[in-house]
C-alpha cells in the first residue's frame, strides 16, 4: 500500500514540473515590463540626464533585485542569431527589438555595436542644457531615439535616423556635442544593414545557462513559499493568496460534503425504486439540474430570492459587515446567511452528478450474482441493498472525486465572482483587469496542485476501497 | 501466378469486410437504438435546428434588407455583403456609410429581424418584451426587448447560436484530432507492440526536433507578424508551417528507410507508447481549464473566441484519447486485426481503416458531452467577461448584463434559458448515444 501511494506520489512530480513550466511560459509572455509594473513609473523619455540617470540605476537595482537579470531556463535552444547575453540588457521592450534584429540581419555582435552607439548618442543627448532655440530639437531627438528601440522595420528606422540627422545637423550646439556620436551610431547602422547573414537564422545553436536563471529562481521560490510581490499594492502574493484561498476551500469543502451526503442516499433510492413515477421525475430534475449553468441559477436567485428587487430572503453581496469585535456565534451565523445562495449554487450540479453515478452504480451491482444469492438466502431487500450492495457500488462514486474536486474549485471562482465573496476567484479576476501577473500564475499553480492533490486523494482511497488496485499494479 | 494473386488479394479482401460486416450491423443497431429514443431524436432535430439557424442568422437578424428596390435598381444587399466580405464585390458609393433603415425604398423586403446584435438604438434602452417601445411599427419592435444600449436581444440570440454551435465544433474538433490519434496509437501499439531500432528511434527524434526548429522555430516572427495582421494570413503561414514539418519528417523516414537496408543487426526494442500517452493524459488532465484559460486570456494583447475554442479544444482531448485507447486495447486482439496483421498490411491502414471505425462509437459519447462542457465553459467566460471580446455578443454576455439592472428579468431568463438548453441538449444526445451502445444498462 504504501509502496502505491509512494509511486503516486512520484508521478505527482513531473506533473508539477510540466504545469510550472507552463506558468512559466505563460508569464514570461505577459504584456509589459515587470519591473516596471514594480516600480510605476516610465524609465528614459523625459527629464534631466540626471534624472535619467538615477531612475536607470533604480530600475537596474529593482531589476537585479527581482532577478529579471538572469537568463530566462537552464539552457536554450535557437538559431544562431539568438544572443546569448541578451538577458543583460535592461527593459523588456528593448530586448524584444533587439532580437528582433538581430534575427533580421543575422549578426549579433553588429545589433549589440547598433544598440551601444544609440545609447551612447542618448547619453550625449542628454548632457545637453536645452535653451529656447533648441529645445524642441532636442525633445524631438530624444522622441526619435524612443521609436528606435522599440522599431526593426527598415523603413521606419531609415526615416527616424534621417529626422534624427536633420534635427541635429540644424542647430550648431547640438551639432558641436554629439556629432561624432551620432556618425558613430550611423555608421554602426549602416554596418548592421550591410553585413546582413540571413544564413545564421537556420543554424541551431544550444546555449547552457546553469541554475542562475530565472525559472529556477521563481520554483525554489514557489518551493518555500515565495510567491513575488503583488504589483498593485506591494503586499507578498502569498499572504493575499492565503486570505483568499481560505473562503475558497470552505466552500468548495462544504459544497462536496453536502454534495455527497445528499447524493449518495438519494441515488440509491432512485436505483432501488427503479420503475416508479417518483424515480423517474427525481431522476429527470436531477438531469435537469446538472444541466443547469450555475452562473445562471446564481444570477437567476440573485434576481429573484435577493435583497435587491426580489424578494429579499437572502443577502447577494460579500460575506456580512459585522466588526471583528462582535460575538463569534454571531458572525458565524452571519457568515453562514451568506453562504447559502452560494453553496446551493456550487452544490446542486456535483450532487446531481454523484447521485445518477451512484444510481448507474447501484443498478449494476444489482445485477450481479451474489446479489441474487443474497436474495435467494432470503435476506431482506433493505440488507441486500446497504449491506451487499451499497459498499461495492461505492467505489465508482469514490473515483468522481477527482472529478468533483477540480470542478469545485473552477466552479467556486464564478460564483465568488458573483457573490463578491473575497475568495480565489475575485482576486484572480481582479488581478487579471488590473494586470497584476504574479497573483494570476500564483492562482494558476495553486488551482493545479489542488486538483492534483484532488487527483491523488482520489487514488489513494480508491486502492484502499478496492486492494486489487494497489496489487495489479505491482505486477 | 499473376491471375492468382489477384484472385486471392480479392478473396481475402472479402474475408476481411466479412468480418467487418459483424460490426457494420452493431452501427445498425445503434443507429436503430437510438431512434428509438425519443427524446433523443428530438433533440437531434433541435440541433440541427440550431445549425439552421446559426447558418442563415445573416438572412434571420440584419440591418439590410434581403432585397431592395432602389432607384429603380434591385438590389440583394445581404447577399452582397458576404461577396464584399470575401473581396470579390465592394458596395457602391451611394450605400457606403449609410443608415439602412432610413433608405427611401421603392420596394423592401426586410429579414425577420431587421437589427443585428451590435445595431444601437439609442431611444429604446432597457426595454422588455412587453414594455411600450418607442419604435415606428411592429415591424422594428424589439420582440425580447434590449439591453443597456439598445442591442436588440433576438438579433444577439441568433447571432450567439452561431457563436454557441461554432464553440462546440471547432474545440471538440482539435480534441477528437488529437484525442483520436494519441488514444489510437496508445491503445494500438499497446506498451510492446512498437518496436523499433536504435538507429531508427534517434533518427525520428532528431527529425522531429529539426522538424520543429526549421517549421516554427525559424518562421515563429513570420508567425507572429501574421497573427497582427489578420487571421486568414495566420492560417496560411500556420499550413505553410505545418507543410514544411511534415515534409522534414518524410525525409526522415525516407533517411530511415536507407538506414534500414544497411545489413546490420540492430536490436529492436519495444517502446512503452501506452506509457507515455497514458502519464501525458494524466498531466493534461491536472490542469485545471479554465483557470488555464482565463490565465491565457489575460496574457493575450488581442483577446479572440477562436483563442477560447483552441484552449478548451486543447485541454479537453483527454476525454476521447481515453475511450478510443480503451477501445483500440479491446479491439487489437479481435480476430479481423490479427486477420489484417496476418496478411501483412501496412499498420497505418489497418489503424485507420480496420480499426478506427469500429472504435469511434465511444468517441461520439465524449463528443457530445464534451460540446455541452464547451459551450458551458465559453459561456461562463463570456459571462465574467475574460477571454472574449467585449464587442463580441454572444448569449453569456447577454446574461451578464442583466446583472447591471436586476428589474431587466428577460435578459437573465433568456440567453440564460438558450444555454441551458443547448447544454441539456447535448448532454440528452449523450445519453442516448450510452443507451444505444450499451443496451444492457438500459434494460
Amino acid at each position: 500500500m504504501l509502496k502505491y501511494i509512494l509511486k503516486r506520489v512520484l508521478i505527482f512530480l513531473p506533473t508539477l514540473v510540466v504545469i510550472s513550466l507552463l506558468t512559466f511560459v505563460i508569464s514570461i509572455n505577459a504584456p509589459g515590463d515587470p519591473v516596471e509594473s514594480m516600480l510605476n513609473q516610465n524609465v528614459g523619455g523625459e527629464g534631466r540626464s540626471g534624472e535619467k540617470l538615477a531612475n536607470e540605476k533604480t530600475y537596474n537595482e529593482k531589476r537585479k533585485e527581482l532577478g529579471f537579470d538572469l537568463p530566462m531556463f537552464y539552457f536554450s535552444i535557437t538559431n544562431s542569431t539568438y544572443p546569448d547575453t541578451l538577458h543583460r540588457i535592461p527593459k523588456k521592450a528593448h530586448r524584444e527589438t533587439l532580437n528582433r534584429l538581430s534575427f533580421e540581419y543575422g549578426v549579433w555582435e553588429n545589433v549589440s555595436a547598433y544598440y551601444h552607439a544609440l545609447r551612447a548618442l542618448e547619453s550625449k543627448i542628454f548632457e545637453l542644457m536645452p535653451n529656447e532655440k533648441n529645445s524642441s530639437k532636442i525633445r524631438n531627438i530624444k522622441d526619435n531615439i524612443n521609436v528606435l528601440y522599440i522599431n526593426y522595420d527598415e523603413k521606419k528606422m531609415m526615416q527616424t535616423i534621417e529626422s534624427i540627422e536633420f534635427d541635429i545637423f540644424k542647430d550648431s550646439n547640438i551639432k558641436q556635442t554629439c556629432e561624432n556620436e551620432f556618425y558613430d551610431f550611423k555608421n554602426s547602422y549602416e554596418h548592421m544593414l550591410f553585413n546582413e547573414k540571413t544564413i545564421n537564422r537556420y543554424i541551431p545553436v544550444f546555449y547552457w545557462y546553469g541554475i542562475n536563471n530565472q525559472y529556477h529562481r521563481w520554483i525554489s521560490g514557489f518551493l518555500v513559499g515565495d510567491f513575488g510581490i503583488s504589483y498593485q499594492d506591494k503586499r507578498p502574493v502569498s499572504s493575499k493568496i492565503f486570505d483568499a484561498l481560505k473562503w475558497s476551500m470552505i466552500l468548495s469543502v462544504l459544497s462536496i460534503f453536502i454534495a455527497y451526503i445528499v447524493a449518495i442516499p438519494l441515488g440509491v433510492k432512485s436505483a432501488v425504486d427503479k420503475g416508479k413515477t417518483s424515480e423517474k421525475v427525481i431522476t429527470t430534475l436531477l438531469f435537469l439540474l446538472y444541466s443547469l449553468p450555475n452562473f445562471w441559477v446564481a444570477t437567476m436567485l440573485i434576481q429573484y430570492l435577493g435583497d435587491g428587487d426580489g424578494l429579499g430572503w437572502f443577502p447577494t453581496h460579500g460575506l456580512g459587515d459585522l466588526p471583528e469585535s462582535a460575538p463569534y456565534w454571531d458572525r458565524f451565523f452571519e457568515t453562514a446567511y451568506h453562504f447559502i445562495l452560494p453553496l446551493f449554487c456550487l452544490t446542486y450540479a456535483s450532487f446531481a452528478f454523484i447521485s445518477r453515478q451512484m444510481r448507474g452504480g447501484v443498478l449494476n451491482v444489482l445485477e450481479m450474482d451474489y446479489i441474487r444469492t443474497a436474495r435467494a438466502k432470503g435476506l431482506k431487500n433493505k440488507v441486500v441493498v446497504w449491506k451487499h450492495a451499497f459498499r461495492n457500488s461505492l467505489i465508482p462514486i469514490i473515483t468522481l472525486f477527482a472529478n468533483i474536486f477540480p470542478a469545485a474549485i473552477s466552479g467556486s471562482f464564478i460564483i465568488e465572482v458573483i457573490f463578491s465573496i473575497p475568495g480565489m476567484g475575485q482576486l484572480t479576476l481582479q488581478a487579471i483587469f488590473q494586470r497584476d501577473y504574479p497573483i494570476v500564475f500564483t492562482v494558476l499553480m495553486f488551482s493545479s496542485i489542488l486538483t492534483l492533490i484532488g487527483i491523488l486523494v482520489a487514488d489513494i482511497m480508491y486502492a484502499f476501497v478496492d486492494p486489487r488496485i494497489s496489487f495489479s499494479n505491482k505486477k | 501466378m499473376n491471375m492468382f494473386n489477384l484472385f486471392n488479394r480479392k478473396a481475402r479482401e472479402e474475408k476481411i469486410v466479412a468480418i467487418q460486416n459483424n460490426n457494420e450491423s452493431y452501427w445498425t443497431i445503434v443507429r436503430q437504438q437510438f431512434y428509438k429514443n425519443r427524446i433523443a431524436v428530438f433533440c437531434l432535430r433541435l440541433v440541427f435546428s440550431f445549425v439552421f439557424i446559426a447558418l442563415f442568422a445573416d438572412f434571420l437578424a440584419n440591418e439590410k434588407p434581403l432585397v431592395a428596390k432602389y432607384e429603380n435598381t434591385l438590389y440583394f444587399p445581404v447577399f452582397k455583403e458576404y461577396a464584399v466580405d470575401l473581396g470579390i464585390s465592394d458596395w457602391q458609393p451611394e450605400f457606403r456609410n449609410v443608415s439602412w433603415k432610413d433608405l427611401n425604398y421603392d420596394f423592401v423586403v426586410w429579414p425577420l429581424v431587421p437589427y443585428l446584435p451590435r445595431n444601437i438604438d439609442v431611444i429604446n434602452t432597457w426595454v422588455g418584451p412587453f414594455d411600450t417601445q418607442n419604435v415606428e411599427s411592429s415591424k422594428w419592435k424589439h420582440w425580447l426587448g434590449t439591453d443597456d444600449l439598445g442591442h436588440d436581444v433576438l438579433a444577439g440570440m441568433i447571432h450567439g447560436t452561431r457563436i454557441a454551435l461554432l464553440v462546440g465544433i471547432v474545440s471538440m474538433g482539435i480534441a477528437a484530432l488529437i484525442g483520436i490519434f494519441f488514444g489510437a496509437i496508445a491503445g494500438y501499439y499497446g506498451d510492446d507492440k512498437l518496436k523499433m531500432n536504435i538507429p531508427t528511434i534517434i533518427s525520428y527524434v532528431l527529425g522531429f526536433f529539426i522538424a520543429i526548429f526549421y517549421a516554427f522555430g525559424t518562421r515563429s516572427y513570420v508567425l507572429t507578424d501574421a497573427i497582427g495582421t489578420s487571421f486568414g494570413s495566420f492560417v496560411v503561414e500556420l499550413f505553410w508551417s505545418i507543410l514544411l514539418f511534415v515534409a522534414i519528417m518524410a525525409f526522415f523516414r525516407v533517411l530511415i528507410f536507407f538506414i534500414n537496408k544497411i545489413p546490420l543487426n540492430f536490436k529492436k526494442i519495444s517502446i512503452p507508447i501506452d506509457i507515455l500517452i497514458s502519464r501525458l493524459i494524466e498531466i493534461v488532465v491536472s490542469i485545471p481549464q479554465l483557470f488555464l484559460i482565463i490565465s491565457i486570456a489575460a496574457v493575450v494583447a488581442k483577446p479572440s473566441i477562436f483563442i477560447v475554442m483552441v484552449i478548451i479544444g486543447l485541454t479537453t482531448w483527454t476525454g476521447i484519447a481515453r475511450f478510443t485507447r480503451a477501445e483500440f486495447l479491446r479491439i487489437r486482439n479481435l480476430e479481423f486485426i490479427e486477420a489484417a496483421n496476418a496478411l501483412g498490411y501496412k499498420e497505418l491502414r489497418i489503424i485507420v481503416k480496420h480499426a478506427l471505425p469500429n472504435a469511434l462509437s465511444p468517441v461520439l459519447i465524449a463528443i457530445a458531452f464534451g460540446i455541452a462542457s464547451a459551450i458551458l465553459i465559453e459561456s461562463t467566460l463570456s459571462f465574467i467577461g475574460v477571454g472574449v471580446p467585449a464587442e463580441t455578443i454572444t448569449w453569456g454576455s447577454m446574461l451578464s448584463k442583466s446583472r447591471e439592472v436586476s428589474s431587466a428579468w428577460w435578459l437573465a431568463i433568456i440567453p440564460g434559458f438558450a444555454i441551458f438548453i443547448t447544454v441539456t441538449i447535448y448532454n440528452l444526445i449523450g445519453e442516448g448515444l450510452t443507451d444505444a451502445m450499451n443496451p444492457k444498462l438500459k434494460k
